[in-house]
């Protein structure tokens, strides 16, 4: 079935664009005979600067016929996140839209990848099947856009291996007519809520992530085309509570909800509004392909953090993170004990893009210690607590503090920085920074924050600064994220929108 | 501007100075203005709109539904609350 990646439609839903198969392959072919002119060879990476629409996905299968690894891109990176993933990545080419920005363009020239525009496919067809189960098909750039980057990157095998476990476990046929909100960029969006149907012969519903004024007519356009399933992340879901009606045809089979921690309120809240019991907290990560465990049949009593069993994925409870030694069985927790959830899957990726540091910190024994923190309960079941990764999850986008303190570090009047999570109504977190400065003055504090505007894409800025005399560190020099946290929120942040202000006056 | 919307425009800009982004002064926008173009706040803040509007006006949305549209700018928001509350006093903050 995925071997042959036979495809459904590409619909788009907000739009009035719907392609069938025919012309799905038709765009592929073009894009090929386009490849191949521009002489793009079978393990070549290729950037996709853009997404969510179905020259996307023409792309996406060209460049998977050819043999050619596709990295799909944030299309909101500034220029000089884009160029610092290509140095990493090193891409051929790199493949843009209209709304692709020209800085964005230009920085993948300098890199060395020549850059072109999706609509740009030129005259004939061709076609190929060069594509072998061990060829490096994707790469999905996790942190580091903003110094060293980590691009997780799965082969064929592993992308395969995903779908073949969820088939095991999911009703292929609530598949039918699948919706996407998610950004296709982002493991859960692109891996499972896009291709896993898709590469099944399902129709697929492609609308533009972030869009609030698309979510609110999400009840009617779930009825307009008979939607059966769709995923998304929880600030979605609330933003889709307030404002849109609920659907009337009763067509929604099943949902997923992942990327972000659901609450028991919410999960109940998404069933009555949905009009379907099968309401489903998916735990998906993107080195294991995304959704790796999750409730078969979800009509179950809601629970905070409750997410199933392993879905193609076998799951461990262990008293250790460490990856340095094997793992050893008396090292497993007891039913209802906590500790760190380690993942064994055929889905794995094959490891972080050239960076074997990371992978070996990550991996042992083909055993991936995710950094979350649950338990297995009575039934075998995972139930997540927490986290011990280094990450802000603002309502599903995760944003590394060290991304963001590598750039603050750099500019000159900076002294020291740590930018840590805040809680936010909306997100869950956003993002806070301490910073201490060798001259607080307002000119300063508006050169810092264009200078963080043009390194750092929008949603990774920090919306809350405290400008600090130090920051507060252990007795060993290391900074306590959460410690400075605390000391910041003794006091009220710095009011920047004041600050900017007065500047612009002067 | 009648003093009772001009009362609510006073308590709303108060509002938006809480959960703005940092480039835009909020005192620079005009009442015709798009809140999420203009960069002064991202296109989820919607829901923080309609949470204020609630508890500050008791405007009940899952009755009377609401369009991003109408709460994009200064004017629609205030507009909505006049529509809704009418010639009631303003809010207590």
């Amino acid at each position: 079935m995925f071997t042959e990646l036979s495809v459904g439609h590409l619909v788009e839903p907000f739009g009035s664009r719907r392609w069938s198969p025919a012309e799905i392959h038709s765009q592929i072919r073009k894009r090929l005979a386009r490849f191949e002119r521009l002489g793009l060879r079978p393990g070549d990476r290729v950037f996709l600067l853009f997404g969510n629409r179905p020259e996307f996905f023409a792309e996406l299968l060209a460049l998977w016929k050819l043999g050619a690894c596709a990295v799909p891109v944030d299309a909101r990176l500034t220029a000089f996140e884009v160029e610092t993933l290509a140095r990493a990545a090193e891409p051929k080419l790199a493949v843009g839209d209209e709304a692709t920005s020209a800085e964005s363009l230009a920085a993948l020239e300098r890199a060395g990848a020549r850059a072109l525009l999706t609509g740009e496919t030129g005259p004939g067809e061709s076609d190929a099947a060069r594509v072998r189960l061990d060829d490096d098909a994707l790469i999905l750039f996790t942190s580091g856009s903003t110094g060293e980057p980590k691009g997780v990157l799965h082969t064929h095998r592993s992308l395969r291996a995903r779908w073949m476990g969820l088939r095991e476990h999911l009703p292929d046929e609530v598949f039918a007519r699948t919706l996407c909100l998610l950004p296709t960029h982002f493991g859960h969006g692109l891996i499972c809520n896009c291709l896993f149907p898709w590469l099944s012969g399902h129709d697929l519903y492609i609308a533009p992530p972030f869009r609030p004024d698309l979510v609110a007519q999400l009840g009617r356009v779930l009825d307009e085309h008979a939607i059966t399933f769709m995923s998304s992340v929880p600030p979605i879901w609330k933003l889709a509570l307030k404002l849109a009606r609920p659907p009337q045809r009763g067509s929604l089979r099943r949902v997923h909800v992942g990327s972000a921690p659901l609450s028991a309120a919410l999960w109940e809240d998404i069933r009555r509004w949905t009009g379907t019991r099968q309401v489903c907290n998916a735990y998906g990560i993107t080195e294991t392909g995304s959704w790796v465990a999750g409730l078969d049949d979800a009509d179950v009593p809601v629970q905070d953090g409750l997410i199933g069993r392993g879905w193609g994925a076998v799951i461990q409870v262990l008293k250790t993170n460490a990856t340095t030694q094997p793992l050893q069985p008396e090292l497993a927790c007891e039913p209802g004990e906590s500790g760190y959830v380690w993942l064994n899957t055929p889905a794995l990726m094959k490891g972080y893009f050239r960076r074997d540091d990371l992978t070996a910190r990550a991996v042992v024994d083909g055993w991936f210690m995710t950094g979350d923190i649950g338990f297995l309960d009575e039934h075998g079941r995972l139930v997540l607590r927490g986290r011990e990764r280094d990450e802000i999850n603002k309502g599903g986008m995760k944003i590394y503090p060290a991304d963001v303190d590598a750039v603050v570090e750099r500019f000159a009047g900076v002294t020291d920085v740590c930018t840590f999570a805040l809680d936010d109504p909306i997100y869950g977190q956003s993002v806070g920074m301490a910073v201490v400065l060798q001259n607080g003055s307002d000119e300063t504090l508006c050169a810092l924050y264009a200078w963080m505007k043009s390194h750092l894409a929008e949603h990774k800025l920090p919306s809350r600064w405290w400008v600090l005399e130090t920051i507060p560190r252990t007795s060993r020099g290391k900074v306590n994220r959460d410690a400075v946290k605390a000391a910041c929120q003794r006091q009220p942040p710095l009011d920047l929108p004041a600050v900017l202000a007065r500047a612009a006056r002067s | 501007m009648n003093p009772l919307r001009a009362e609510h425009r006073r308590q709303l800009v108060e509002f938006l100075r809480t959960i703005q982004k940092a480039g835009v002064p909020v005192e620079s926008l005009r009442d015709e203005d798009r809140l999420v173009a203009s960069g002064l706040i991202d296109s989820l803040a919607i829901l923080q709109i309609v949470a204020w509007l609630e508890t500050t006006y008791g405007i009940d949305f899952s009755v009377r539904g609401v369009s991003p549209e109408e709460l994009g700018s200064i004017g629609g928001i205030l507009d909505v609350i006049e529509q809704e509350k009418g010639a009631v006093t303003a809010a207590q903050p």
